[in-house]
């Protein structure tokens, strides 16, 4: 909650601060969904300042345990927004994504993906 | 499965083990354990740090040029599963295993070969210098068997040649 998060799609959003995330008590990890509002955003784009948006987490500074025992963490914290049926709005995704998005059914970030750590 | 190498120390992540952290550029930077993440977060250099081996390396410490490290290759093609292949592998590990320790300890001695003398050298400079300290010089004098060995008699001389300046 109240976490902002930087955008790296094409969205036309920039800034987007958590009110909710869809699953678990302790807030959004990586590859969470979340509900944002959209704090910042380009003029002329897909997503207005304001709007109620979908995103999943793609980046976290938290680290989270992989499935061999090992953890990972990132530089900041990152979204790529998704309408309510999980498919992305932008055409693109910037920087590095987990590949622990295939897991939770999100391969279409990751093909968007410049890198996949 | 893959062995990383730890990017602080170099040592070897085994799977399951340690932390990586993934830079806003794609650069993956994989740490042994929290102790290297620790010292990554201080930006400390790896080069500087006495621990590690990129320091061992650069000052000479470890046996860099070896044919022995050249089997250790990262190969990013699998190779085809051979009986025989993966036997003679296993073996030819504890071998090459054996031939490095070995190679290893013989590079320590002789990195270390000086030392002894260097350090009885000094030990020697040391008593000659500082003899005062554990016997007066007048009780040299009285008793010039103080101490039974030869470097001390040289010592004792060279305070009976100080006591005839002063007479």
């Amino acid at each position: 909650m109240r976490t902002n998060l930087k955008v790296v799609d094409n969205s036309g959003a920039k800034r987007v601060m958590c009110i909710q995330a869809l699953k678990g008590k302790k807030g959004a990890r990586l590859g969470d969904t979340i509900v944002a509002s959209v704090k910042e955003a380009q003029p002329g784009g897909k997503v207005k300042k304001g709007q109620v948006v979908y995103g999943v987490v793609v980046r976290a500074a938290m680290q989270k345990g992989r499935s061999d025992g090992s953890l990972v963490k990132f530089d900041d914290n990152a979204v790529v927004l998704v309408n309510k049926q999980g498919e992305p709005i932008g055409t693109r995704v910037f920087g590095p994504v987990p590949h622990e998005l295939r897991k939770k059914k999100h391969v279409k970030i990751l093909s968007l993906a410049q890198h996949i750590a | 499965m893959r062995l990383e190498k730890c990017w602080f120390c170099s040592s070897t992540i085994y799977p399951g083990h340690g932390i990586q952290f993934v830079r806003n550029d794609a650069k993956i930077f994989r740490f042994c354990r929290s102790k290297c993440h620790k010292n990554f977060k201080m930006k400390r250099n790896p080069r500087k740090v006495k621990w590690t081996k990129a320091y061992r390396r650069l000052h000479g410490k470890d046996m860099t040029q070896d044919a022995t490290f050249e089997f250790e290759r990262k190969r990013n093609r699998p190779e085809r599963y051979d009986r025989n292949l993966t036997e003679n592998t296993l073996k030819a590990i504890k071998v090459i295993d054996k031939v490095r320790s070995r190679r290893e300890e013989t590079h320590i001695k002789n990195r270390m070969k000086g030392k002894k003398s260097k350090i009885t050298k000094e030990a020697l400079k040391e008593l000659d210098q500082q003899i005062h300290m554990i016997k007066a010089p007048g009780a040299m004098v009285k008793d010039a068997s103080a101490t039974t060995s030869a470097k001390v008699t040289v010592k004792v001389q060279h305070d009976t040649d100080e006591n005839r300046m002063e007479e």
